[in-house]
C-alpha cells in the first residue's frame, strides 16, 4: 500500500444538524429526514461558497434504513440538496459513515476524477417512520435501536449467542484497564464520572448537542446534594455492564451532517478551508481485541496508517476526538494515540486536563454520550467539531491554543477504526 | 449426529453440534490455527484449505461483566441481565460469552474480578429456538 495522496485535498465546508429527536427537539421537531438533511448541506455548501449543482459526486451515508426508510438515498434527497444529475452513491461504514465519505471522496479527487464531493450522513435512531407513512413519524424502542443497529454486528455467531455491546465495549474493557494499571474499582468509577462531567461540560456549550445539561444541573433538578451522589445513583444512573454506568454511554439522537470536499486549491476563498491531510481505515470482526481488551490492533493500524499519509507525529496534535459511544474504550483509544499517557486518562479527567480549556482537550462538543449519537451522521459532526475549533469559531467552548493539528477517529460497528487528520491549509 | 449433508451451513453444523454439547471448530491446513466458530476460510491467514475439528470446552475466564435488561435481542429477554465474559480457550483462542453459575450483581462480579482469572468449562445453554455456547467455573 503506497498509503500517499496525489493532490491536497481540502474540507471546504462542513454542516451539521441539532442533534435531537425529530418528535421533540425544538430544532427538528416537524421535520422531515429530507429536510434534517438539507439544513445540514445547505450549511455545508454556504460555509464552502457553493451549490449542489457545483460538486461532481455526492456520498450519502445512511446506516439503519430500517427507521429511515430512505435506500437509494443519493437520488431520493437530489431534489431537496439541488444535486440532481451528479455522480452518486448511498454506502455505509456505521458510525464511522461520514468520515470514511471524506477518505473516499479524498481518493476519488486525488485520482484525478473528481474536484468536489460533497458528503452526507443522516441518522434516525430515536424515531422511525411511522406506518407508513411520508412525514408522521414515532418513537422507536430502544430494544428496537439496538435490534436493528446490531444488525451491524456478526449475525451468524455473536449476537444469537448473547452478545451485548455495553458488555464488550464497555464492562470488559473496563475491568481489563483497571487490572492493567492497578487501579481500584472504586476510583474507576470516580474517574468515569470526571469524563461525564467534562463531556457534560461541553455538551452545555455547545448549542448543537443533543443533551446541554451540565452534570451538576441535572443533579440539582432531581435532588441530589451534589453531582457525585446523582452519579452513584441505581436510579438515575445504574451499571448497564458493571463497572461502567449508564452514563458514560453514547446516548441516541437522530441527525444529519455534512462536508464538501475538494481539490486544495479550488477551496474557495469565502470559505475557511482546513486540509485532509490523511486517513486510515482498519476493520475487525469480533472479538475486537484479544487479551488485552484495552488493546485494539484495528486501531493501531488506522492511526498508524492516518499518521503516516499526513507526516504528523502525536505530539503535533492539538485537538483530539476519538468514539467515546464508551468513555473507557474513547480513552483507551487516546493513550494507544499517544495523546495521554498509558494508564494516565482518569487521572487527567480528574485534573481537567481533557476540558476544552486543558492542555489536552477532547471531545469538545460533549462526544457520543453529550452531544449524542445519530450513527451514520455522528463522524461527520466530529469533524464539524475539529474545524470550527481549527477556525476558532467554537465560541465559549474555544480550546484557548487554537489547534494546528486535529485528529478525529471514530468506531464504525462493528468494527471499524477510521482516523483523520486535519492541519491548517 | 447424522452426518453433515453436503450444503449444510457451517453455521447450521456448529449449532447442530452444540446441541450436542460439542464445540465445532475448523482448523487450517496452512497455518495450522483455529477459526472458531467457524467460516469458509481462514480467519488468520485467508486459507480455504481448512479442516473440522472439536474443542475441549476448556478455557479460563479473564474478565466477567453483565448485559443489559432488557436484553438487546428477545432471545434473551427471559435470562437478562445474565453475566458476559471474556475468555481464553485452552486451544488459545479468544471467546465471548454468556457466563452461568455467577450472579449478575456488582458484589459477585467484584469477587470475581479480585479472584482473577478464573478456570471455566463448556456449559451449553438451551433457548427456546437455539443452543447458545456458555461458560460456567470448573468445579
Ligand atoms: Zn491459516
Amino acid at each position: 500500500m503506497r498509503n500517499r495522496l496525489r493532490e491536497r485535498i481540502a474540507i471546504a465546508g462542513v454542516g451539521c444538524s441539532r442533534f435531537g429527536d425529530l418528535l421533540e427537539t425544538p430544532e427538528l421537531k416537524g421535520l422531515s429526514i429530507q429536510e434534517m438533511t438539507a439544513a445540514a448541506v445547505k450549511e455545508a455548501l454556504d460555509d464552502a461558497g457553493m451549490s449542489g449543482q457545483d460538486v461532481d459526486a455526492v456520498y450519502v451515508g445512511n446506516a439503519m434504513v430500517h427507521s429511515s426508510q430512505l435506500p437509494a438515498t443519493y437520488s431520493q434527497l437530489s431534489k431537496w440538496i439541488g444535486t440532481e444529475l451528479r455522480s452518486g452513491v448511498h454506502f455505509e461504514a456505521q458510525c464511522s459513515t461520514t468520515n470514511v465519505g471524506a477518505a473516499m471522496a479524498a481518493m476519488a479527487i486525488a485520482s484525478g476524477v473528481h474536484d468536489k464531493v460533497l458528503v452526507v450522513g443522516l441518522e434516525t435512531t430515536r424515531t422511525r417512520v411511522k406506518d407508513l407513512s411520508p412525514y408522521e413519524r414515532e418513537p422507536i424502542s430502544h430494544q428496537m435501536t439496538w435490534l436493528w443497529t446490531d444488525m451491524a454486528v456478526n449475525q451468524a455467531y455473536q449476537v444469537p449467542q448473547g452478545y451485548d455491546i455495553f458488555s464488550t465495549y464497555n464492562g470488559i474493557v473496563a475491568l481489563g484497564y483497571c487490572r492493567k494499571y492497578g487501579i481500584g474499582i472504586d476510583d474507576f468509577d470516580r474517574g468515569m464520572f470526571e469524563v461525564c462531567r467534562t463531556r457534560r461540560l461541553h455538551g452545555s456549550m455547545t448549542p448543537k448537542a443533543n443533551i446541554q445539561e451540565t452534570l451538576e444541573d441535572e443533579a440539582r433538578r432531581k435532588g441530589y446534594a451534589d453531582a457525585f451522589e446523582l452519579w452513584r445513583s441505581d436510579k438515575d444512573n445504574p451499571f448497564v455492564a458493571w463497572p461502567s454506568r449508564l452514563k458514560s454511554l453514547v446516548t441516541t439522537a437522530d441527525g444529519a451532517s455534512a462536508m464538501v470536499v475538494t481539490r486544495a486549491e479550488l477551496a474557495g476563498a469565502r470559505s475557511q478551508p482546513v486540509e485532509l491531510k490523511g486517513f486510515g481505515i482498519c476493520y475487525r470482526d469480533l472479538p475486537w481485541y484479544d487479551e488485552d481488551p484495552t488493546y485494539w490492533e484495528g486501531d493501531r493500524r488506522s492511526v498508524d496508517q492516518a499518521l503516516d499519509m499526513s507526516g504528523i507525529k502525536p505530539a503535533d496534535i492539538g485537538y483530539l476526538h476519538t468514539h467515546d459511544c464508551s468513555h473507557i474504550s474513547g480513552l483507551c483509544t487516546a493513550e494507544l494515540i499517544g495523546y495521554i499517557e498509558p494508564g494516565k486518562s482518569l487521572a487527567y479527567a480528574r485534573d481537567g486536563r481533557l476540558r476544552f480549556d486543558g492542555d489536552r482537550p477532547m471531545s469538545t462538543h460533549g462526544g457520543r454520550h453529550a452531544f449524542g449519537h445519530a450513527w451514520a451522521a455522528s463522524a461527520g459532526s466530529d469533524t464539524y467539531e475539529a474545524v470550527t475549533q481549527m477556525r476558532g469559531a467554537a465560541g465559549a467552548r474555544q480550546i484557548p491554543k487554537r489547534p494546528d493539528i486535529a485528529v478525529i477517529h471514530t468506531h464504525g460497528y462493528a468494527m471499524v477504526g477510521t482516523t483523520l487528520v486535519l492541519g491548517g491549509l | 449426529m447424522p452426518q453433515a449433508q453436503a450444503n449444510d451451513s457451517a453455521i447450521k453444523i456448529y449449532y447442530d453440534g452444540l446441541r450436542q454439547g460439542v464445540l465445532k471448530a475448523r482448523k487450517c491446513r496452512s497455518c495450522d490455527r483455529h477459526t472458531f466458530p467457524p467460516t469458509t476460510c481462514c480467519e488468520h491467514c485467508g486459507s480455504w484449505d481448512l479442516d473440522w475439528v472439536e474443542l475441549t470446552g476448556r478455557g479460563t475466564l479473564l474478565f466477567a461483566t453483565h448485559n443489559i435488561s432488557p436484553a438487546c435481542h428477545p432471545r434473551f429477554e427471559p435470562i437478562a441481565p445474565y453475566v458476559y465474559g471474556h475468555l481464553r480457550l485452552d486451544e488459545g483462542i479468544t471467546v465471548q460469552a454468556i457466563i452461568r453459575g455467577i450472579e449478575a450483581t456488582p458484589e459477585a462480579l467484584r469477587a470475581v474480578f479480585e479472584r482473577g482469572p478464573v478456570p471455566v468449562v463448556a456449559d451449553i445453554l438451551v433457548m427456546d429456538d437455539l443452543p447458545v455456547l456458555a461458560f460456567r467455573p470448573a468445579g
